[in-house]
């Protein structure tokens, strides 16, 4: 521990809380390149709009690829409910979820990588000329 | 004046050599100490998310001083680590300013880093413009980092002048406490006029002190706090201070501290 540190003044006892919060809370939704969509990656405290931009860039956007941030205000956001939920479904309506599609790029990227696609194609040039 | 490009140390006039190496301490130094200043706030700073933001400009401080230590030492054959550590204070080319402790007072540690980053800024602006292409190169990456260190101590100044009684009264004794020392950051090194002669250091085409001043004030404005005095602004040269070797009472403890365990063993490889 550094030595100057030891002269750091400790909290001063009895002086009252500020009534109003002087900071809020922000979410912050981080963008990893321009063609990603944002996903929110946590928050920060701040005084206000400039400061959570500042802090969110600080926090989050410093160790990993970061393209774009957006801070929006915990109290700003308008959610469900718990236990309310209306997307819980009381039937199975499995045949509804477009769950394969979430696949098509992982397999089409698999598939990509095998080198099977040019050969694919050099097949398929054959017989259509 | 001259166009030609100096692209490695051998194309340097032998005698501007050792001026370009004491006056790249200089620019050294300062973030050396300023940073490591500034590191004994991590885990200390008025909150986290600061706490976080103040130890990475720390952190930037200090890896902008081992770039500038790198280019003394192309100079001079001198390893980094023995530039950092291993001279004697009599050696240093830091301003005053960057010595001072804020003794844990949060408005000091950000006016002294307010009125830095506004001088490190203009300093930045002749220095992409070297003839010396390492040095144009070096800076030109470093602005991109300091841009972001800039906003971000104008910003905490204006909160702090704008903010609770006690904010803006720490605030303006700070600015009245470090102001005499600001002045002082433009102290020259020896020979510095050498280096702006051969557009090393080019000229920033106006009153550099002056420039310092208004951009200054004009935050200064903005947080409502009050600007001291421009006298003294217009002096052409300081008495000899940190640049010239002259060091304040404050480097001692800060030094002794900074250097304990490079001390232990001066030759240890990393």
């Amino acid at each position: 521990m550094s030595k100057i540190r030891e002269n750091l003044p400790g909290p001063a006892d009895g002086q009252p809380l500020p009534a109003e919060p002087l900071t809020r809370v922000y979410e912050v939704f981080l963008q990893p390149t321009r063609n990603e969509p944002h996903v929110q990656v946590g928050s920060v405290n701040a005084a206000d709009d400039q400061m959570a931009l500042d802090f969110a860039r600080e926090t989050f956007g410093r160790r990993q690829a970061c393209a774009h941030i957006w801070v929006v205000r915990r109290d700003h956001l308008v959610g469900t409910v718990y236990g309310e939920d209306f997307m819980e479904r009381a039937c199975d309506r499995g045949y509804r979820e477009a769950r394969g599609y979430q696949e098509v790029r992982r397999k089409w990227e698999q598939f990509r990588r095998k080198g099977d696609v040019d050969e694919y194609q050099k097949d398929d040039l054959k017989e259509a000329f | 004046m001259t166009s030609r490009k100096l692209s490695k140390p051998a194309d340097l006039p032998d005698d501007l050599r050792p001026i370009l190496a004491d006056w790249l301490l200089a620019a050294a130094d300062d973030v050396f100490l300023l940073g490591h200043r500034n590191s004994d706030w991590t885990g200390l700073a008025p909150m986290l998310e600061e706490d976080l933001a103040f130890s990475s400009i720390a952190q930037d401080e200090i890896a902008h001083a081992q770039a500038y230590y790198l280019l003394v030492s192309e100079l001079t054959g001198q390893p980094p680590d023995k530039l950092a550590y291993g001279r004697s204070p009599v050696q240093y080319r830091c301003a005053h300013l960057v010595e001072r402790t804020d003794d844990f007072d949060w408005a000091r540690a950000v006016v002294r880093q307010f009125f830095y980053e506004h001088y490190g800024w203009l300093r930045l602006q002749r220095m992409v413009r070297s003839a010396y292409q390492p040095l144009a190169e070096l800076s030109g990456k470093i602005a991109q980092e300091e841009k972001f260190h800039l906003e971000h101590l104008d910003d905490w100044a204006v909160r702090l002048g704008t903010g609770t009684d006690e904010s803006r009264t720490r605030a303006q004794r700070a600015v009245d406490k470090l102001w005499p020392d600001a002045l002082c950051l433009f102290e020259p090194v020896d020979g510095e006029q050498r280096l702006v002669e051969a557009a090393i250091f080019p000229s920033a085409g106006c009153d550099i002190r002056r420039a310092w001043f208004e951009e200054v004030s004009r935050v200064l404005d903005r947080a409502g706090l009050t600007v001291p005095s421009a006298d003294g602004m217009d002096r052409s040269s300081c008495p000899p201070g940190g640049r010239r070797g002259v060091r304040s009472e404050s480097f001692g403890e800060l030094f002794a501290e900074l250097a304990e365990v490079y001390r232990i063993e001066p030759d240890a490889r990393w």
